[in-house]
């Protein structure tokens, strides 16, 4: 009985160790590319669980999620883009002084040619000739700074949403990302449009780690970073599942006025999984933009929302461990299944087909195994327990069986 | 723009009043013991458009609220929000030429009838399975999509009367057949939250279609050439045609206003359809049972009709609508297989601006919509800007909407299954 | 000493009057039935008490604090509690968890095992501890409407209004709701009990609200009530010989 409770932590633990060791043990031709392909399964692990938690656990089917993702995201590119420190005023720059340093705040050019208009601090650069350091903004501080701001967006959405329900939240939830994108597009001086914003890399000086160099290019620290993230994603949302947060955003789920009528803070609650879940996914788009290089407006499309979406469903929407492990699983399947091929005269193009199987995958899920492919045999561990001792108690009683209204409720 | 002090400073100044009128008003009413429905609106209108001006004497007389009260302050904003914008930029062509404004309105409105009419169909769906059709822009690219294939590279010999004609019937056939294998369930009881699965399993669709599409045809923009030609019309005289004179592919009123053949068609056929549809609905034992099950399910099953085929028509009917709105449209924009999108979110907006389930309200919602987008795209100089800015407007009516007055401006609550809990 | 002072209160949807100057004041564990036709502003009142409606004028005082501008979830915590009409367990939770969300709710800093206690102490009471992790959809009507009693005693509530709690349901059951309501009503808590069944509210209650289309018309002991010819025409009906007469 212990043993098959216990199974999916079983499962758990040892696809822990499997992703820790794979980097050190794996050694094929691929090895950045498949690397590439996991980094890129956990930053979708991090949205999908994330999205578990605001949808399938707390009932709020938000379809923004990819909007605070794309907050996190641009707020470190902005940040890494536009602010830098350096020892000497440019005189160029609109510029404070902070201590010993003045921090330079680059003005906005968009998109141009550099040869027409340079920026502030490149002028300066060329007058200096080489004899002031200028050094770039850290990277766990953009970091930081996206998570942030993601969270007060997620205040801000959360309260906007609190009378809404259902589908009018999945609409008022998809315009907010839309506006974003919008914005983010249109205003292409501060945010060079379609273009996008270039950062520095994560480890742009490469890494030491127990005596073995690292260099930028290489896969092996942005993914530890990833997973990291990944697991303290996941560890504090079973935090918050276990404890009373979990059970008040579940009987919001179930039942909102009967929840309120019971004491619950719905309002707080309801904001809180909002807070909470976008800044994991601000957190993971601002990680992922430093990993990959380059943001655009490209990311917060439609297409990357419903890739979550189904990632979630088809892991299974209301347990967030089964939604991340769906994530990491699926988004192997789509980079597997990348290869086109060609049956007699006819070129398969797989780069689209495999995003219609994917989609057939989820219609299918959803209609026939609702909770996930995932969550029924978790299920089937942690509860089949319960079902025969319910039947044992009632062989035993007197009372007729306790239904006492005609009618199912 | 010039002053841009002056728009963003009137903006500021009728928002905060807005907000100031919207809650001050609804205070003051439910003190005095009044009806408070629609303070929110009315106090947010009228602190807009008058600030403290009109608000004070509305405290303290606190009149019963009638509609015309309710479109005089909306009106009002309107006006206020235009003439700012005049101000701040004073050379801006929508504010300088007469008749850019009245191409624009013009246009804005003839858009506007389409627009609205595909939001019927999806008001339609919504009224009777109680769904919001995420694959509703779907249906609208797919139509135009078979359109283009049959007018243009199939059967160019025929009638493109015929390719529209397929187009709907395909996509009848294929609402049908995803609400029997999908949607069906819900109503089974097989289905633990509908309301979600409804969501999910549209949304699902939505993207299952469109990279259906795309790896069938591929990414490359393809446009149907004009369906029918205009007659050559030149009012009152053929020398001074200054009331009406017609191209092929334009018509001009009054030497100021300039429609384009495919629009005009377009909003013409979709009047006709409209038309049609009405008198299916009033005049037809199926078209009376349809609205039966969309008033109350239940009532209507005792009644002997059955709820479940009516959904499979709805959804299929519903979905027909939007292609061949499509279907009229692939002849005056570039098709892509991402070209559903923006649609889609346009008919949700429209459709709660006119109130779920009200199909006045979906045309009065389109033309609105229809308007501001065209206000929107004309008169920001920049068009690329512009362009990129599109989705936004129809958000920014969103979330107005869904603050001031949530069931829209026809709307009723309740769709049909729900009972009063939605 | 448990106070309950409803004064005045009026409610208006649109054209419609539901509730018109309603008032009333409980003191002590009273057992109260609120009767009245259908229609008659029942539940609008149960609501207006729970805090989901706001009046448009009046006042609720429960033990001098003001409840009636609250939030449904701070009138809870304020020691009010209700059922609904159809009940609303949540459906995807165990029965154990359904228990645990009100305690938690309150927030008075029992920790995890006195709640189990106390739920398991519920429970028996409700002989349904066997059920104790099954969800709660799984269980029968009668269960879940057992199930949303067990939920209002985890808030330690001061007053309980309860909506209709006879409806439908089957005899053996409805001892036990009938146990149910008069134990706590032993143990000091106010019940304002809202039902059809005239039986049940004459033999439970000693004092009886009439409500009538939004008027309060009658306040008093069941016997008086009985006799009173407002209420008899409003609401319990003519006697039979009367309406023999007419016809003939």
């Amino acid at each position: 009985m212990m043993n098959k409770v216990h199974a999916p932590q079983l499962i758990g633990l040892v696809l822990v160790i499997f992703f820790t060791l794979f980097p050190f043990v794996y050694s094929g031709n691929d090895y950045p590319y498949i690397m590439h392909i996991f980094i890129t399964g956990f930053f979708y692990a991090i949205l999908a669980s994330s999205w578990s938690m605001l949808a399938g656990y707390a009932g709020q089917f938000s379809f923004g999620h990819l909007g605070f993702m794309g907050i996190g995201a641009y707020t470190a590119a902005l940040f890494s883009h536009y602010f830098y420190l350096s020892p000497e005023p440019t005189n160029f720059c609109t510029e404070f002084s902070l201590g010993d340093s003045y921090l330079i705040i680059l003005n906005p050019i968009g998109v141009t040619s550099s040869t027409l208009a340079q920026d502030c601090l490149k002028q300066a650069m060329e007058v200096w000739n080489g004899s002031v350091q200028v050094s770039p903004m850290p990277v766990w501080l953009g970091i930081v700074l996206g998570t942030l701001m993601g969270g007060f967006f997620g205040l801000l959405v959360g309260y906007l949403v609190l009378p809404l329900r259902a589908a009018y939240l999945a609409l008022f939830t998809l315009g907010f990302a839309e506006i974003l994108r919008a914005v983010i597009s249109a205003e292409i001086s501060i945010t060079r449009g379609q273009a996008g914003i270039e950062l520095r890399h994560m480890f742009e000086n490469g890494i030491t780690l127990f005596g073995r160099y690292y260099a930028q290019t290489d896969k092996l620290p942005p993914y530890f970073v990833m997973f990291f993230l990944l697991l303290l994603c996941l560890a504090i949302l079973a935090l918050l599942a276990r404890s009373k947060f979990g059970l008040f955003v579940r009987a919001l789920r179930e039942d909102q006025d009967a929840a309120a009528a019971l004491g619950v803070n719905t309002t707080r609650y309801k904001v809180l999984v909002f807070v909470v879940t976008s800044m994991m996914a601000a957190g993971a788009g601002a990680t992922m933009a430093y990993y990959i290089g380059i943001v655009s407006p490209n990311n917060i499309v439609i297409l990357q929302m419903s890739l979550v979406v189904a990632m979630a469903v088809i892991g299974g929407v209301e347990n967030f461990a089964a939604a991340a492990i769906g994530a990491i699983f699926l988004e192997f399947m789509l980079e597997m299944l990348r290869n086109s091929f060609q049956i007699g005269p006819v070129v398969v193009d797989m780069t689209t087909w495999r995003l219609v199987i994917f989609g057939i995958l989820l219609m299918l899920t959803l209609r026939f195994s609702p909770k996930g492919l995932l969550i029924p045999a978790i299920e089937y561990f942690t509860r089949g327990h319960v079902a025969k001792e319910t039947v044992a108690k009632r062989g035993g009683e007197s009372m007729d069986d306790a239904s006492g209204v005609e009618g199912e409720n | 723009m010039e002053f841009p002090v002056i728009f963003w400073g009137v903006l500021v100044w009728m928002i905060s009043w807005g907000v100031i009128g919207s809650i001050v008003t609804r205070r003051i009413y439910l003190r005095k013991d009044l009806d408070t429905s629609s303070t929110g609106m009315v106090g947010a209108m009228l602190g807009a458009s008058t600030g403290p001006v009109g608000l004070v004497p509305l405290w303290m007389k606190t009149p019963q609220i009638t509609n015309k009260m309710m479109a005089f302050p909306a009106l009002a904003s309107v006006g206020v929000f235009m003439i700012a914008f005049a101000l701040a930029d004073p050379n801006n062509l929508c504010v300088v030429s007469g008749s850019f404004v009245a191409s624009q309105i013009s246009n804005g409105i003839i858009i506007g009838i389409i627009y609205g009419f595909m939001a019927l169909g999806l008001t339609l769906i919504f009224s009777i399975l109680g769904v919001v059709s995420f694959a509703h822009g779907e249906f609208y690219m797919i139509g135009g999509m078979i359109t283009y294939f049959v007018t243009t590279v199939w059967f160019p010999e025929i009638t493109p009367l015929f390719g529209i004609g397929i187009a709907c019937v395909s996509t009848f056939i294929l609402g049908a057949v995803f609400e029997r294998l999908f949607l069906t369930p819900m109503y089974t009881g097989k289905i633990g939250r509908p309301v979600e699965y409804g969501i999910l399993i549209t949304f699902g669709l939505a993207f299952t279609l469109q990279y259906f599409v795309q790896a069938v045809v591929g990414a490359n923009p393809v446009k149907a050439k004009r369906f029918f030609d205009f007659p050559r019309v030149r009012l009152p005289s053929s020398a001074d045609p200054w009331l009406i004179k017609t191209s092929r592919g334009n018509l001009e009123l009054f030497d100021t206003i300039s429609i384009s053949n495919p629009r005009l068609t377009a909003a013409v056929m979709c009047i006709l359809v409209f038309i049609a549809l009405m008198y299916f609905l009033h005049k037809t034992w199926t078209g009376k049972a349809l609205r039966a099950v969309s008033q109350d399910r239940e009532a209507a099953a005792i009644a002997g009709i059955n709820p479940d085929k009516m959904n499979m028509l709805a959804f299929a009917l519903g979905s027909m609508i939007a292609a061949l709105a499509g279907a009229m449209l692939v002849q005056a924009f570039s098709w892509l297989p991402q070209v559903g999108a923006i649609p889609a979110m346009r008919s949700f907006v429209i459709v709660v601006l006119g109130g779920l389930g009200s199909i006045p309200g979906a045309f009065l919602g389109g033309v609105i919509v229809g308007l501001v987008e065209a206000a929107g795209t004309g008169c920001i100089p920049n068009a690329q800007q512009a362009a990129s800015y599109i989705p936004a407007y129809g958000m920014i009516v969103l979330i107005l909407t869904l603050l001031l007055r949530p069931t829209g401006l026809f709307g009723r609550k309740y769709s049909s299954g729900t009972h009063g809990n939605v | 000493m448990i106070e309950l002072d409803v004064k005045d209160l009026n409610k208006r949807f649109g054209g419609l009057h539901v509730l018109k100057g309603v008032s009333f004041n409980i003191k002590g564990p009273e057992l109260i039935g609120l009767i009245g036709p259908n229609g008659a502003g029942k539940t609008t009142l149960t609501n207006v008490l729970d805090g989901a409606i706001k009046p448009n004028s009046g006042t609720v005082y429960l033990n001098n604090e003001r409840i009636d501008q609250l939030q449904p979830f701070e009138v809870a915590k304020a020691g009010l509690g209700r059922t609904f009409q159809v009940t609303r367990s949540f459906r995807r939770m165990t029965v154990l968890e359904n228990l645990y969300v009100p305690a938690l709710a309150l927030g008075t800093g029992h920790n995890r095992a006195e709640i189990h206690e106390k739920s398991m102490e519920v429970l028996e009471f409700l002989t349904m501890e066997h059920l104790r992790n099954e969800f709660a959809q799984a269980l029968s009507g009668g269960q879940q409407k057992l199930l949303e009693l067990g939920r209002l005693l985890m808030l330690n509530p001061q007053v309980i209004i309860l909506d209709e709690p006879f409806a439908g349901v089957h005899p053996s059951l409805m001892k036990i709701i009938y146990r149910y309501i008069e134990r706590v009503n032993d143990q000091g808590t106010a019940i304002i009990l809202i039902s059809h069944q005239m039986d049940s509210i004459f033999s439970l209650c000693n004092r009886l609200l009439v409500l009538n289309y939004g008027d309060l018309i009658a306040d008093g002991h069941p016997e008086e009530i009985k006799a009173d010819p407002a209420v008899i025409e409003a609401y319990l009906g003519v006697d039979e010989d009367d309406v023999v007469e007419v016809q003939a």
